[in-house]
């Protein structure tokens, strides 16, 4: 089950869901609209991006996304962050763009909009264009759903919860 | 928790969901199939600003179809009116167009309980598609919802087919 809108803003008043910092009109009817954070990178300027062989620049810089906006070109993935630490010990955490970005052909997330229980940070945000798109920090480019598990829970132990930085893949996970 | 086909079909008869026209062959076990609508838009620049408002042309697509290429972000619509006061719309490609490398939605699929309208598909082609009007080009799922309901009251209500991006007005807003 979704949770809705209303039942977002009760479940972060009793800390069961973690959203850092909290503006309640940002709230929708089934989500809530998430910021876009200051920082990026770009993943590799190689075209083949071989994960056996090593071949992504592991020292990729980190950027500022400046106020007069950043290009995104197609043909490239760019690595941000959400604005505010998210997350939940209690309910399942699910990652979209907003419908506005959508109409742009921004993409906010290939394929992974599934985030891990019990795990809470800023979330890296995997972006990729259609067409050239530009972009500003602290605009409101996402949303995040929350939903209701069955079953016993056991919390994230794994690679990405203790990174508030846009993080690369970590290259053990894929094998 | 996700509703049977059966389910949508009951709910469509109480009139907690909407979809209009219905048509019972389009139920799945867990989804309903929908329709493309027959008007297409695209963007005049090539380079989209968030901030600034973006002028789009429209077409029509008629009967000898209409060819999307990759490289650039089309908007088309559903030919059904559709939505629902009680349960969250999930919008899915349909397999048999996913496997032509044709995405329906770019990265927001979750439509606001309390929304009513053609739904605008955000279509992206990884290869050169032709595509003609009323096809069956995706499904929609709903989903129950926990908690009190507060029904979208938002820029995108009543829309009648494809409607382009609005987020240029979050920004006038902030700076109010």
């Amino acid at each position: 089950m979704i949770l809705s809108g209303q039942e977002i803003i009760k479940e972060v008043k009793n800390k069961n869901i973690i959203i850092e910092p909290f503006e309640q009109k940002n709230i929708n009817p089934n989500s809530y609209n998430y910021k876009l954070g200051n920082q990026y990178k770009i993943v590799s300027i190689d075209e083949t991006l071989d994960y056996k062989n090593r071949s992504i620049d592991e020292n990729n810089p980190l950027s500022y996304i400046s106020e007069k906006g950043l290009l995104i070109e197609p043909g490239k993935i760019y690595l941000a962050t959400t604005y505010e630490i998210i997350g939940s010990h209690k309910f399942v955490t699910l990652l979209i763009g907003r419908s506005s970005v959508g109409r742009l052909g921004l993409f906010l997330e290939i394929s992974a909009d599934l985030g891990n229980l019990g795990t809470a940070h800023k979330w890296t945000l995997e972006i990729t264009s259609v067409q050239p798109v530009i972009i500003y920090p602290y605009m409101k480019i996402g949303q995040v759903s929350f939903w209701i598990p069955e079953g016993d829970i056991i919390n994230y132990q794994g690679n990405y919860t203790n990174f508030n930085i846009p993080q690369n893949c970590f290259f053990e996970s894929l094998f | 928790m996700i509703l049977t086909g059966q389910e949508i079909i009951k709910q469509v008869h109480l009139g907690r969901i909407k979809i209009n026209p219905f048509n019972m062959d389009q139920i799945n076990p867990n989804s309903y199939n929908f329709r493309l609508g027959n008007k297409i838009k695209y963007y005049v620049n090539s380079v989209l600003d968030t901030k600034v408002k973006q002028k789009v042309e429209e077409v029509e697509i008629d009967s000898h179809g209409y060819t999307l290429y990759p490289g650039k972000i089309y908007l088309g619509h559903t030919l059904e009116n559709m939505g629902s006061d009680h349960y969250v719309p999930i919008v899915k490609g349909r397999s048999s167009t996913a496997r032509l490398g044709l995405f329906i939605h770019v990265t927001a699929d979750i439509i606001d309980v309390g929304s009513y309208n053609q739904w605008t598909l955000q279509l992206y082609a990884v290869q050169p598609i032709k595509i003609y009007s009323e096809m069956l080009i995706g499904q929609v799922t709903f989903w129950t919802i926990y908690g009190d309901i507060k029904l979208y009251n938002g820029k995108y209500q009543g829309s009648q087919g494809p409607c382009e991006s609005l987020i240029y007005k979050d920004f006038i807003e902030d700076l109010k």
